[in-house]
């Protein structure tokens, strides 16, 4: 059976979003934010990406979704940007979010 | 010796450090900053993953190509034109291993692996745009 504290929806974590390359100049690059429980990925990269209109517009097209180059990772691993939807954030995460690498 | 880094290193002295016995070629790759009408270029890394990433390319590299040695040093910071990027070193058995596993790591580390460049030009500054678009490296 479980406790009744592990369905507390309110129950608040904490994520760091990291932004790298011009993302990163717009929106900054360590974010620690401190999601309610069951925020999902896009969520709350809408409502950092909010404080900066142009940060917003690199991110997002009108539609509101993830212009298609965005690269996303949880914990160092790449999550589509279509799974971002339903992708729920837990305590402890590192969100990145990027453009297209250029390195070598 | 795998690394991101601000400091250049002396490829010479990483040459004489991989050679080992059975060694027949060792091939270098030296990536360096273009004389493209900029003043400087600004590096900058995702660099706990990139780290790892360029960890699992010498890995794959070693194994896929029976390589006796890579060394990847990617440099991140500011560089002037001419200095190095990044610096592959392989050793193995024979060239055609040295020569194809040098290409896997460059290719690879090219498609995927969280490295960004600004261009520090005259006439304003421009983040160079990635080689593939839509992210899809070997990474995913």
């Amino acid at each position: 059976m479980r406790h009744h504290e592990e369905e507390n929806e309110e129950e608040t974590m904490k994520v760091k979003v990291r932004f790298f390359a011009q993302f990163g100049e717009l929106l900054g690059t360590d974010i620690i934010v401190e999601p309610v429980s069951g925020t999902v990925l896009s969520g709350l990269i809408k409502e950092i990406a909010q404080r900066n209109k142009d940060g917003y517009n690199a991110i997002f097209d009108e539609k509101d979704t993830f212009r298609e180059f965005v690269i996303l990772m949880r914990n160092g691993k790449r999550v589509d940007t279509i799974d971002a939807v339903t992708t729920k954030v837990a305590d402890d995460d590192e969100i990145a979010v990027f453009p297209p690498v250029a390195g070598g | 010796m795998i690394a991101i880094q601000h400091d250049d290193v002396d490829i010479g002295k990483l040459i004489t450090n991989a050679k080992q016995r059975g060694m027949g070629a060792i091939v270098v790759f030296d990536g360096i900053v273009r004389d493209d009408d900029i003043r400087e270029m600004e590096l900058e890394a995702y660099q706990e993953v990139a780290l790892k990433e360029l960890e699992q390319i010498a890995a794959d590299a070693t194994k896929k190509y029976n390589l006796f040695s890579v060394d990847i040093i990617h440099r991140i910071g500011r560089l002037k034109v001419g200095e190095n990027i990044l610096i592959i070193i392989v050793g193995a058995g024979h060239r055609k291993e040295a020569y194809e596993g040098s290409r896997y790591i460059i290719e690879t580390i090219k498609a995927g692996v969280p490295i960004w460049k600004k261009e520090l030009r005259k006439d304003g500054d421009r983040w160079v745009p990635g080689e593939h678009p839509q992210g899809t490296g070997k990474f995913n």
